[in-house]
């Protein structure tokens, strides 16, 4: 034997002097041999035994060999289970119909003992491979299992991050969804209270997907905490705020970076301030329905270290709307490769005019499902909604 | 889709002429041929776009990183005839504030700052 454990062989035939004769020469060479005296208890003991390779007699009363085999082939446990079929009269035509019906191998009742020799041992050889695809492929499950519930976990810990919708600031609503393309996104959006009416906002893009950019997009978030920025940028200026975050987060060595929108909306005097880095995602509602993209042409975060981002202000007025939003809800491609792009996704938002924000957001993403046809999106996709409302803002 | 390279020298640097999709996909092929240009002491290299369909966010990093990299060897980078979809891209993340444009190899060669 060359292998160190002693592997289990089940002889399964009614007829004493023959099972007997098996297992003497089985256990001869250095083989565990269990026995059944039919099909059932033969059946009853692989399943409680799982032993290494089954020598099955054809000729049995009820289940006979091709029916033991047929009940293991259709069992999810037992199914590969191997076996050797035993008969007297080996034809071409038994052999072929015993193969055909679940067996793996044949042996006569008239081979020589070395014959029988190498025929248990490919057997056993055969199932010692398989237990071990078994074996790592349940590993490989486990595994999967464990990474696939640290991701959830990580993308909880990254949906925790999110803003709650509702209202920001007295007479300042604010509205959004989320979804990421792998779970775990790159995405992320924020609002951060200056104080004294004033509001920053932003949406940012970390390029790749996945772990790798959903870690970069949370610390990139962490630096723009109120009291960091505070620290470091000593200015709510969006421009400011993007110069310095442009000089902290350089290109990984795998060339990824950030693309963001940061705003600012000071609600005293009705001002909306933005800087934007290669990103080209907010869309300003005019209460008239008039709508508008802010962005400017401008290097993502990382590219050039000496870029200094420069802050556009407008007016706004109550009902005034800003969209924050990622690439990803309007780069989706219907089954043509055609993209549903940004001047659909004005129309649909023209066409909910006034209506709630909530349906504005709903709407727009249900929107793009029905041009790709189907639900999961290429990319991640987040809509943050902001409104400016009427009275004493 | 795939993407061929093709190294060119010519006076004072090398044109490296690229075919397909710069995309995360083909981001090792791409920084290999970039980097064996540089470590060859490359002070110029001319990136020709002209067959070049697709870039997405992956490639335009590697862009942004291929020109850092030249820049810290004192070398520089340019971009010969991007197409139109390319040259969309390109021009939205303000691109050729970081690496010259320009519609023919001459003029790169020249590196007269042309706008594209």
């Amino acid at each position: 034997m060359d292998e160190k454990v002693m592997k289990t062989v089940l002889v399964v035939d009614d007829e004493p002097t023959a099972r007997i004769a098996m297992a003497a020469r089985l256990k001869r060479l250095g083989y565990r041999v269990i026995e059944a005296v039919d099909g059932k208890s033969g059946l009853d003991a692989l399943r409680r035994e799982r032993p290494d390779l089954t020598i099955l007699d054809w000729m049995m009363p009820d289940i006979d060999g091709p029916a033991f085999c047929e009940r293991v082939r259709r069992d999810a446990e037992l199914h590969t289970s191997q076996i050797l079929m035993m008969t007297s009269h080996d034809q071409p035509e038994q052999i072929a119909e015993g193969l055909a019906r679940g067996a793996d191998d044949f042996l006569s009742k008239a081979a020589s003992k070395y014959e029988i020799m190498a025929r248990v041992q490919t057997g056993v050889r055969a199932a010692s491979l398989i237990r071990r695809l078994e074996d790592v492929t349940e590993e490989i499950r486990r595994k999967q299992e464990m990474l696939e519930r640290e991701l959830q976990s990580a993308a909880r810990y990254v949906e925790s991050l999110l803003p709650s919708p509702g209202t920001l600031l007295p007479g300042v609503q604010m509205v959004h969804t989320y979804r990421p393309s792998l779970g775990l996104g790159g995405d992320l959006f924020n609002t951060v209270s200056w104080g004294d009416g004033v509001l920053g906002l932003y949406l940012l893009d970390a390029s790749g997907h996945g772990v790798s950019a959903s870690l970069r997009s949370a610390s990139l978030a962490t630096f723009l905490r109120r009291g960091n920025v505070l620290r470091h940028v000593g200015s709510t200026d969006p421009g400011a705020i993007l110069t310095e975050a442009n000089r902290q987060f350089p290109l990984t060595e795998d060339g990824h970076y950030f693309t963001i929108i940061f705003a600012r909306l000071d609600t005293r005097n009705r001002t909306l301030s933005y800087a934007t880095a290669g990103h080209n995602g907010a869309v300003l509602q005019r209460s008239s329905g008039e709508l508008c993209w802010l962005a400017q042409p401008n290097l993502p975060l990382g590219f050039d270290d000496s870029t200094t981002y420069v802050t556009t202000d407008l007016t706004i007025s109550p009902s005034d709307r800003l969209y924050l939003l990622s690439d990803g809800l309007y780069e989706v491609p219907d089954p043509n490769g055609e993209l549903w792009g940004q001047e659909r996704l004005e129309e649909t938002i023209r066409r909910f005019g006034k209506a709630p924000m909530t349906e504005v957001v709903s709407g727009a993403v249900a929107e793009a499902i029905r041009w790709q046809r189907h639900e999961q999106f290429p990319d991640d996709v987040a809509l943050m909604g902001v409104e400016v409302l009427d009275g004493d803002a | 889709m795939a993407m061929q390279t093709k190294e060119r020298p010519v006076p004072n640097g090398v044109v490296l002429d690229l075919s397909g999709d710069l995309t995360y996909a083909n981001r090792e092929q791409f920084k290999t041929a970039v980097e064996a240009i540089r470590q060859k002491g490359c002070r110029h290299l001319i990136l020709n776009m002209t067959d070049v369909r697709f870039v997405d966010s992956s490639g335009l990093g590697l862009l942004a990183l291929v020109s850092q990299n030249f820049k810290l060897s004192q070398g520089k980078v340019s971009m010969l005839k991007p197409q139109s979809y390319v040259r969309e891209i390109m021009s939205l993340a303000n691109i050729q504030k970081l690496i010259p444009v320009y519609d023919n190899e001459q003029e790169a060669l020249a590196g007269q700052k042309r706008a594209a």
